[in-house]
Order: C-alpha cells, then sequence, then structure tokens
C-alpha cells in the first residue's frame, strides 16, 4: 500500500526533488520566454529562486521538523527571489508552508488547504494578477485538490497525480488566455515551472530514484568532492557549452558571509557551469566554465583584490586543470564586523538596478547611492536588494528598481525592512529610473517625493533596440532570429534587420505631439560614430526635439532611448 | 497724516512708465556692459540687454551711485515728508546696505525695507507698501510692517540653461549641486538671504510642475492654505520668455481658478546671472491693513 500522510522528511525529499527537477527543466523553460529578447529567463529566475531554499533545506541534515522545514523554504525561497516568476513562486511556497508548519504529518485535506493559502498569498503578492500564468496554474490545482476533497478522495498518490494532471491541464490552456501565448506558440513559462517544481516532488513521493544533492555551499560536505569531480568530467566528455575555464582567488576586503556567497555562486552560475568556490575568512577560491570569463572577473572585484588567475579555452585545449580545493576549507563564516554607520544616517538614499558603466556614471552623477548591477541578463534578488539597502545610511531609502522583473523582488525587499524606511518607485526601464531621480526634491516629504516621482515616471515613454534570439510572432509582427526589434512600454514598435531603421522607427513610434526631449542612451555594441550619425538622423526628422545622447554601455540593447 | 513717497529700484520690474502711473519713484540699477555704464529702463531696454549678452558680451551688475539714490531722494522729500525706499533683496546685493548708511542722513525721513524681495515679489511689496501709506501710515510703521511680512514670500526660478550661472560664478553653490552630465534645467528658490537649487527638471515641462507644486506646497504649508478669499498673489516672471510666460499663466489659472496672476519680465540684474529663457513662478500673501 502506498503511503497516506507525508511527515516532514518525506516532504523535505519532495522539495529537493521539486527544486532539481525545476533546474533540469531550466533551459527549456527559459526558451518558452513570448519576447525573443536575451533577457529575463524565467527558467533561471525560479530555479534560483528555489536553489536558494534547497540550500537551506539540505543545511538542516538529518534533523528535520515540520516547523524548521517549513522555515527554511519559506524564508530561503523569500531571500533568493528573483524575477515576477520568482517572487510569486516564493509566495506560493510562503502561504503553503504557513498553512502546514504547526502539523506534524500532512493528510489530503491539510494540503487542499495549504494549496489554497499559497494561492490566496500569491494573488495578493501581485498588483494586477493576470491570467494565463503562473498564478492561474496555482489556482487551478488548488481547485482541483479541494474537488477532490470534496470528492471524498482518500489516496494520496491519486489525489498528487490529479491535482498535478489538473494544473498540466490548466498550463496547457494558458495561450487561449494570453493572445501573446498563443501567437508565440508557447505556453506560460511560469506555470511549466512550477509544473517542474511539482511534477518532481510527485516523483520523490513514488520512491523515484533521484539525485537530490544540492549543490551545498562551499567546502560543506568533503564528502561529495569525488562525486562532483564524476560529475565534471562527465560534462566534459559532452559538448562544451562554456569555453573558458577561469580560475582565481579573491583576497577578500569585504565580508563574504553565506549571503553574499550564495549570491555570488547564483551569480556564477547564471553565466556558467561547473561551479567551484571555496572561502574561508580571507579568501575565496574561484572556479568557472563560462563564456565570459570578464563577468567573473568583474563581479569578484567588488569583494577583494584577484591572484592567481588562470583562463583556459577548453575548446582549444579540450583539457582542464581542475581545481583542487574542495575540502580546504570551511565556509568563512559571516564574520559579524557589520559596517555599522558611525556616521548619523542621512534623511535620503536611493538604491538603483542598473547596468552599463555610462548609465551607471548616470545614476551616480544624480545622487544615486548604490547601484546594483543587473537588469537584464540578471535580475537581483530580494537579498541583493535587501544588502544594498544596508550599505546606504539613511533613513528614507528610494529603491528604483527599473525593470518591470525586479520590482515584486524590491517591494519583497521594502517588507523585509523594518529599520528604514523603503520606498519602491516602481520605475520599469532605465530613462524612467533617471527621471524619478531628476525629480527628486531633498526639501519635500517622501510621500510628496513619491507623488512627484510616480507622476512624472507616468510621462516617460521608453524604447529599446536589441535582437531577437529566435523566430516568433509577436503584436502581428513576424519576427526573425537575429532580426532588430525596438519594444515600446506596450510591445513591439519596429522589426527589421537594419538597426538604424529599426532605432528609428522605434523613436517615432514613441512620440507625441507635445514630445519635447529623445534621450538615446547606446549600448556597448554601438560605435560612438554610429551613435552620432544616429542621432543627426533623429534630429533632422524631429526638428522641434532636444535630442540628447550618451553613452549608457548597457549589453544586449543597442539603444536604450526615452521621449517625455 | 504725513505725506510718504514709495521709492524702489529697477530689479521690482516696475518700469520708469508703470512708475509715473504708479506713483513710485524708480532708480534704475546701472550696468556695465564692455565697460561702458547703463542704466536700466533709461538707456539700455530689455531687447538690447538680450542681444549684448547673447552676443557675449562681459556683463556686470552694480549698485547704483550714492549720488544716484541721494539725488532722487533728495527730489522725492520737496514733496513729500517721508519716503520708504525698498531695495533689491539685501541677500543678493549691496544696495540694501548702502542705502540703509545714506539713510541715516536722512533724520528718519527716509526709511529702507530690508524684507530681501526680489522682481515681482519686490513689485508686491511696492504696492502694499503704496497702500499702507494711503491707509495712513507713516514710513517706519511701513518699514516695520514689510519687514515683519518678509517670509511671506516665495519664487522659484527654472532656468533654460547652467551656462550663465556658471559662468557668472556668482550663485557657486547652486550650480555645483546641480553639475552633472545629463544636460537638466535647474530650478532655483529664492527664499530670504537664500538663493539656491531647489530641484530640477529635464523638460520645460516637468520644471513648470515642479514650480507648480513647490508653490502649492508653500501656500499649504506656510501661508495657510488655499482659501475662500483668495489670500494669495500669484505672480510669473521670465527672462525674453513672454509667450511661454502667457502660456504658463493658463495652466497656473487651471490650478489656481479666479487668482490673479501678473507677468513681468524678471528684472536684468538677475537676467544676466540666470540668461534668456527662464520662467518664475512666485506668490505673495496678501497683506491685511
Amino acid at each position: 500500500m502506498s503511503l497516506q500522510q507525508i511527515d516532514a522528511g518525506m516532504l523535505s525529499k519532495m522539495f529537493l526533488a521539486g527544486a532539481k527537477n525545476l533546474e533540469n527543466k531550466k533551459e527549456w523553460i527559459n526558451e518558452l520566454n513570448v519576447f525573443p529578447v536575451p533577457d529575463g529567463d524565467t527558467g533561471t529566475n525560479m530555479t534560483m529562486t528555489i536553489m536558494s531554499a534547497a540550500r537551506e533545506v539540505t543545511e538542516l541534515g538529518d534533523a528535520i521538523t515540520m516547523q524548521g522545514l517549513c522555515k527554511a523554504i519559506s524564508g530561503g525561497s523569500l531571500r533568493g527571489a528573483r524575477g515576477n516568476s520568482g517572487v510569486i513562486l516564493s509566495q506560493l511556497f510562503r502561504g503553503f508552508t504557513r498553512r502546514i508548519k504547526e502539523e506534524q504529518t500532512l493528510t489530503i485535506p491539510i494540503l487542499a488547504e495549504a494549496f489554497d493559502k499559497a494561492v490566496e498569498t500569491a494573488y495578493k503578492a501581485v498588483m494586477k494578477p493576470k491570467e494565463g500564468t503562473i498564478l492561474t496554474v496555482a489556482r487551478g490545482a488548488a481547485q482541483k485538490a479541494e474537488e477532490l476533497v470534496e470528492e471524498g478522495c482518500t489516496d494520496m498518490e491519486s489525489f498528487l497525480s490529479a491535482v498535478i494532471k489538473h494544473a498540466e491541464y490548466v498550463l496547457s490552456q494558458t495561450p487561449e488566455m494570453l493572445p501573446v501565448l498563443k501567437q508565440a506558440g508557447v505556453v506560460d513559462s511560469g506555470g511549466q515551472g512550477l509544473i517542474a517544481v511539482l511534477s518532481g516532488a510527485f516523483d520523490a513521493f513514488l520512491g523515484k530514484e533521484i539525485d537530490l544533492s544540492i549543490k551545498p555551499a562551499a567546502g560543506q560536505k568533503g564528502a561529495e568532492g569525488s562525486a562532483r569531480e564524476n560529475q565534471r568530467q562527465a560534462e566534459e566528455q559532452m559538448e562544451i557549452k562554456f569555453g573558458y575555464c577561469t580560475e582565481f582567488i579573491i583576497l577578500l576586503n569585504k565580508t563574504f558571509n553565506i549571503k553574499t556567497e550564495m549570491d555570488f555562486k547564483a551569480y556564477l552560475e547564471s553565466i556558467g557551469d561547473s561551479i567551484v568556490c571555496v572561502a574561508d575568512d580571507s579568501i575565496v577560491k574561484v572556479h568557472v566554465h563560462t563564456n565570459d570569463p570578464g563577468l567573473a572577473i568583474q563581479k569578484a572585484l567588488k569583494y577583494g583584490a584577484l591572484s592567481n588567475m588562470k583562463i583556459d579555452n577548453m575548446r582549444l585545449e579540450h583539457q582542464e586543470k581542475l581545481f583542487k580545493a574542495a575540502e580546504a576549507s570551511k565556509a568563512g563564516n559571516a564574520s559579524p564586523a557589520d559596517s555599522t554607520p558611525s556616521a548619523p544616517p542621512k534623511d535620503y538614499g536611493f538604491i538603483a538596478v542598473s547596468v552599463g558603466e555610462g548609465i551607471n556614471e548616470i545614476f551616480k552623477s544624480l545622487g544615486v547611492d548604490y547601484i546594483i548591477e543587473g537588469g537584464q541578463t540578471m535580475n537581483p534578488s530580494t537579498a541583493d536588494i535587501l544588502e544594498a539597502v544596508e550599505k546606504v545610511n539613511a533613513k528614507t531609502i528610494f529603491i528604483l528598481p527599473n525593470n518591470k522583473n525586479i520590482i515584486l523582488a524590491a517591494n519583497q525587499a521594502a517588507e523585509l525592512t523594518a529599520e528604514k524606511d523603503l520606498f519602491v518607485i516602481p520605475t520599469k526601464t532605465i530613462p524612467q529610473g533617471i527621471t524619478a531621480v531628476i525629480n527628486f526634491v531633498p526639501d519635500l516629504s517622501p510621500d510628496e517625493n513619491e507623488a512627484n516621482m510616480l507622476s512624472e515616471i507616468g510621462n516617460v515613454c521608453t524604447g529599446q533596440v536589441t535582437y531577437a534570439v529566435r523566430d516568433t510572432v509577436i503584436d502581428d509582427k513576424e519576427i526573425k532570429k537575429g532580426d532588430f526589434m525596438g519594444i515600446g512600454d506596450d510591445g513591439i514598435l519596429a522589426v527589421g534587420s537594419d538597426m538604424a531603421s529599426v532605432a528609428g522607427d522605434t523613436v517615432s513610434g514613441m512620440l507625441k505631439e507635445d514630445s519635447e526631449l529623445i534621450s538615446i542612451y547606446y549600448g556597448s555594441d554601438v560605435k560612438e560614430e554610429e551613435a552620432e550619425s544616429f542621432r543627426a538622423q533623429v534630429a533632422e526628422r524631429y526638428p522641434d526635439c532636444d535630442i540628447e545622447l550618451q553613452y549608457g554601455g548597457q549589453p544586449i540593447y543597442y539603444y536604450v532611448m526615452s521621449v517625455e | 497724516m504725513s505725506n510718504v513717497a514709495i521709492v524702489t529700484d529697477s530689479n521690482s520690474g516696475i518700469t520708469q512708465a508703470a512708475g509715473k502711473e504708479m506713483g513710485i519713484f524708480v532708480l534704475p540699477m546701472p550696468f556695465m556692459i564692455n565697460e561702458e555704464t547703463y542704466f536700466e529702463d533709461i538707456d539700455l531696454t530689455q531687447e538690447e540687454f538680450y542681444k549684448k549678452l547673447a552676443s557675449g558680451a562681459d556683463i556686470a551688475t552694480s549698485q547704483p551711485s550714492p549720488e544716484s539714490v541721494m539725488k532722487l531722494w533728495d527730489s522725492v522729500l520737496s514733496e513729500y515728508d517721508e519716503l520708504v525706499h525698498i531695495p533689491m533683496s539685501s541677500g543678493l546685493s549691496g544696495s540694501c546696505q548702502s542705502a540703509m548708511i545714506l539713510a541715516q542722513d536722512y533724520q528718519g525721513r527716509v526709511q529702507v525695507v530690508n524684507n530681501q524681495r526680489i522682481s515681482v515679489t519686490q513689485r508686491q511689496s511696492c504696492l502694499d507698501a503704496k497702500l499702507l501709506a494711503s491707509s495712513g501710515k507713516s514710513a517706519k510703521e511701513i518699514k516695520e510692517f514689510l519687514e515683519a511680512d518678509k517670509f511671506n514670500s516665495s519664487i522659484y526660478i527654472m532656468l533654460d540653461t547652467l551656462y550663465y550661472l556658471k559662468k557668472g560664478g556668482r550663485i557657486t553653490p547652486a550650480a555645483a549641486a546641480i553639475g552633472t552630465m545629463l544636460r537638466l534645467k535647474p530650478v532655483l528658490q529664492i527664499q530670504g538671504e537664500k538663493l539656491d537649487a531647489f530641484a530640477k527638471a529635464r523638460t520645460t515641462n516637468q520644471g513648470k510642475s515642479i514650480m507648480l507644486n513647490a508653490i502649492k506646497g508653500d501656500i499649504e504649508k506656510r501661508f495657510g492654505g488655499m482659501t475662500e478669499d483668495k489670500h494669495i498673489w500669484l505672480q510669473i516672471a521670465h527672462t525674453a520668455n513672454l509667450e511661454e510666460a502667457h502660456a504658463y499663466r493658463e495652466e497656473v489659472l487651471e490650478h489656481f481658478p479666479g487668482y490673479d496672476v501678473h507677468i513681468d519680465a524678471l528684472s536684468l540684474s538677475v537676467a544676466c546671472h540666470i540668461g534668456p529663457g527662464a520662467l518664475a513662478l512666485a506668490c505673495c500673501r496678501k497683506i491685511q491693513v
């Protein structure tokens, strides 16, 4: 007879299996993104969210209580939440665990109630819940569960199986609810991620053999070293996906606690694989396979000076020196030398999420205290934002997420902060962020400033020019892989194979009768002369507008533009 | 009842012609342009001034000479018992300080008002003084009244460019606070002695709405809110920007229906530091006589 109740030990296994399954399907889920832009990776965001929780669950060891497990799942996913679907996933977990934490074992009715609580919590976290998304899939599952309870279902296995089947059915219907999905010929990626978690968990319940090892926080379990070694060698037999083996040592000049380590590794995971990251009190050894070693190095430089750097082209050498330090040391337990600011806090501080050295400079020149690198390719987590909040010594802090996929994580950070007043100005684009900070008036109260900024960002139209990563159809426009696309606030404004004319059409799509100023921030892949000639072209076409060209230095987006 | 005259300088925006009509004596401010001296509204019109400013001429402001001040006073006092002298803000010029010293030789017949007004708000002070004089107040009483009332006004000025502010070097703290890579339109505030950066805008419309909100805030917080009796004077001032000023008046009236909104050119001593294309919004609380 199969299991009829789920205890903490089983639930922990199921959770890890769910996390693992999501991770395995990550790339596939990424490809479900509607917009064929090289960013906004739902699979990656959800995986990083759940992995943050999985690590905390793994750290519980064998003595698992329902209380402790719930705390690890809820807290870990909350802190690790990235991207909208990641935040929603974390809220689902939060609601779910809130219902079950007092229980010893879970029965079918309890599970049904917990699903319901999960859905309720997640819907509340989103200001304007949209149907045809992960929320709809979760609600479908919860409703099915309730139905099954009412029908008197008593067999756990058939209960779980029926719930997941129904969730899959709801997922298959998402294109009918969201036209953008239908046109692009995909189902909702967040919903697909949730199914991956549920089916992984179900496999564990059925007792299927699953590798539950979660990439541990470094140096935690020496015994796993050899297993990982094998795995790495196995990977090498396969096609090399990431071409440069990158190794270095960081000589720390900042605290590198579990949280920073987690974030750093999460970042490395986003740019490569085969990650080893071992920290002790003063140094961190790092190993990663990546296609862009520069990114790893840049990120590492934030924590200290680098030494023993070595970068090999594995595609050429197909041979790699393995980093042997797994058992070297213990994870550097956070030295609680908290940078308690001795200076009295100032009244106002600003945190902006930004990418590109030019744009970072602009934000800094406008008085932004702290820049969180990220945005397009990398959504910062709630923990990243909390860390930034810690570093800004001000009573009131305005946060500019500058990306619609980061707003929820920022809101979550605001909820988790007690000692400082956090105002999240829901800026969806870099130009909105710039306008918000420009309109800040130090003499006004926080509420007045918030109101001003909110009303001003409403007057900014943004357009961004990038390239398509695959063929698709959006807004009735056929897009070929490699095409240039101009994306406005409400969808695609222009598509074509000539960048300058796509950028030009994007501007005309944004312009209104009373527009006064066109700002153009050109990216790292655009030459200055190219940008200048584009500016001249725009100036000729719109003689009544002021035009301002600035170096943004952002990756992926050739031009980020705004019209005010 | 003594017979009290009102004297001001051309920073009030009151032209010689308007002064005659209103019964207010206006002392023209001298300018040094390429080392030649001109007097505002006497041998230097607004148009000529902006032409010279645009041509990059070296323009310097200076105080009225003691001689010119005393000459005007003497001639006024030959007809009047007393006079109230309302110079431009002591925070922006030494004119007030000098006038106070000169006044010591007039046995109390000349009362110099140090109420830190400029342009449209200085003009309003002159009108208020006129009203007080006609209600029988002495020069000393008028001076005391206006000085007690000095903070009941507020001015915000949006600049079209930072160029002149930087060039002049006179208002450095404000300029320094707004130094940035982006082209911005700074909004300055004149409040008592202080002329400083208040906020910044990217576009004219943003700047206009910042000023409007700031004035609304001042009225709400400092002047007892918007009331039925419309106890606030509103003013718009500009530098070579009359058309925009008229358009702005329409916008302001949408927020303050039925209010008086006076438009004036900003005085040239302010204009030479901020350049053409600036727009200002000001308010004064109406006095209770």
